[in-house]
């Protein structure tokens, strides 16, 4: 049966367009590239931002969070400069923890809890808020029309302990399947201090809904003090990472090429379950930033039954000082969302 | 497992695949385009949208994995993405009218008479979207069916059978309206 009837649609595309396209090519290969980051999902409402700060993923725990100096010989620093996007497997972990492997109990032995942490309170004003963190309130000068700040909210400091149980770790490693990780046997009982730093949080509702409102639809920005992490000299960041990784779903080669890639000490890796959205790297102020547009789960059987919500972006940036997060509902890509950071004084 | 695109993003370090771009796009540009004129795109939207997923493939050329598909496959995967993006904000395809018929004039089509130009566009047009969809990667953009195939989740022969079928159903219209 002949089908040449159909190649007679056919057209060239028309010289000025190929033109002009190719010289726009040009421009984005001089300007270098935008860097679209991994589909991903965020659990609606949840606090992205001080879940990064907190215990995300079981995997990361160590290597995530602000950590202080517990004993004198914690001398490396380290400082957020940039977040980076770290999907994670729930799945992955579910049947880990269906083929008996306890995560909880595995980690959770091994954290003391030295101040713990509070529900948020609310607070007069950013600014009473700021003094309480011990940082300097910045807020946005462009805020999306019709939209007002209409709370203000401190989550105080916590601490914690961690002790390093090398005979665990393996048994994290054995269960994850990474036997490629070699847990340094002079980390055994070396403790290190993880401090979640005060988080100031501003919501932003539509005028006349400061206490209600659809949840997906206002903005919230959060603020705190660069976390700091001061490490046991000699301590490998990377390894720890590693197994984390490999606990997270990657495959050993993943791991490895990853954990060489990133820097360690200056990069806050954000877990983020395995679903559909996406990451891209943006710049806020001259600094990279990490701009994730995730199509939210419904959590609650009303919720269920109701309108699908709609995609929320959350962006994540830090200054010398401080580190922020800003979520909203994603317009355009997140535009709104990034106008408003950008705007951030 | 997203840790596999996840590098792909994430590590700035990994060196693209040795990919001479030039040539892509001298190579891919009328394929792109075509596909996105067989979809039933007017030729204005087309060359946006072609526009488009050169655009996105160009950022993010430095991902293009040559292991894991040709760089014609990679390029049509992004186009289907611009035109589902492009049909959720319009909601529907533009059908061709009169005047932009008119619009679309080329020596192709002034060559073979616009009026058969039209009604075969129209044809196609008139096809259920699966059967358009395969029929603008195979003809519009010369993929073969293995690649149609991993595009589309569809298995290769059933890719085959589709477009026997529909090619068939066309060809019966075609002939039943009469050439001239």
């Amino acid at each position: 049966m002949s089908d040449d009837f159909l190649s007679r649609l056919h057209e060239e595309p028309r010289p000025e367009f190929a033109g002009r396209l190719d010289e726009r090519l040009r421009q984005i290969g001089a300007r270098g590239h935008d860097r679209r980051l991994v589909p991903a999902s965020l659990r609606r409402g949840a606090p992205a931002f001080a879940g990064a700060l907190l215990v995300g993923a079981l995997g990361f725990a160590f290597t995530l969070e602000p950590v202080r100096a517990a004993a004198r010989e914690f001398l490396d620093l380290f400082r957020v400069k940039r977040f980076a996007a770290v999907p994670v497997d729930p799945q992955r972990l579910a049947r880990l923890a269906q083929s008996g492997l306890d995560l909880k109990t595995l980690v959770g032995e091994q954290v003391q809890v030295v101040v713990a942490p509070q529900p948020p309170v609310e607070v007069a004003s950013p600014e009473a808020a700021a003094v309480d963190a011990g940082i300097t309130a910045r807020l946005p000068a462009v805020v999306p029309p019709g939209f007002e700040m209409a709370e203000t909210k401190l989550s105080r400091a916590a601490e914690f302990r961690v002790r390093i149980d090398t005979a665990k770790l393996g048994a994290l490693a054995e269960a994850a399947g990474a036997d490629e990780i070699e847990i340094p046997a002079f980390w055994n009982g070396a403790t290190i201090d993880v401090d979640v730093p005060a988080v100031v949080a501003v919501r932003y509702a539509r005028a006349g809904e400061a206490g209600g409102g659809r949840r997906d639809d206002g903005y919230l920005l959060l603020q705190a003090a660069v976390p700091q992490v001061e490490l046991p000299s000699g301590f490998d960041l990377a390894t720890l990472g590693r197994l984390g990784l490999r606990l997270a779903g990657m495959s050993a080669e993943e791991a490895l090429s990853f954990s060489r890639a990133i820097d360690w000490r200056t990069t806050l890796l954000v877990p983020v379950p395995v679903q559909g959205g996406t990451f891209r790297e943006v710049e806020v102020g001259g600094r990279k930033g990490l701009m994730v547009i995730a199509q939210p789960t419904k959590v609650t059987l009303a919720e269920a039954a109701g309108p699908r919500p709609r995609p929320r972006a959350i962006l994540l940036w830090s200054t010398d000082d401080e580190v922020f997060a800003l979520q909203g509902p994603a317009t355009n890509a997140g535009a709104n969302v990034l106008e408003m950071a950008e705007s951030v004084r | 497992m997203g840790g596999v695109r996840l590098l792909e993003w994430l590590v700035p370090s990994v060196p693209a695949e040795a990919v001479d771009w030039d040539a892509v796009y001298r190579e891919e540009l009328a394929r792109v385009f075509n596909y996105f004129r067989y979809r039933g795109f007017e030729r204005a939207t087309a060359e946006d949208l072609t526009s488009a997923t050169f655009e996105k493939a160009w950022r993010a050329r430095d991902r293009y994995r040559k292991d894991r598909a040709a760089v014609s496959t990679w390029l049509l995967a992004i186009a289907r993405n611009v035109a589902v993006d492009h049909l959720r904000r319009r909601r529907r395809e533009v059908p061709l009218d009169d005047a932009q018929a008119r619009d679309d004039a080329t020596p192709e089509t002034l060559a073979l008479g616009e009026s058969q130009v039209r009604r075969l566009r129209g044809l196609v047009a008139a096809l259920p979207d699966r059967e358009r969809e395969l029929l603008a990667l195979k003809y519009g953009a010369g993929a073969t069916n293995r690649a149609i195939a991993t595009l589309t989740g569809l298995s290769e022969s059933n890719v085959g059978t589709i477009l026997h079928r529909t090619v068939g159903a066309l060809r019966g219209r075609w002939d039943e309206g009469g050439r001239t």
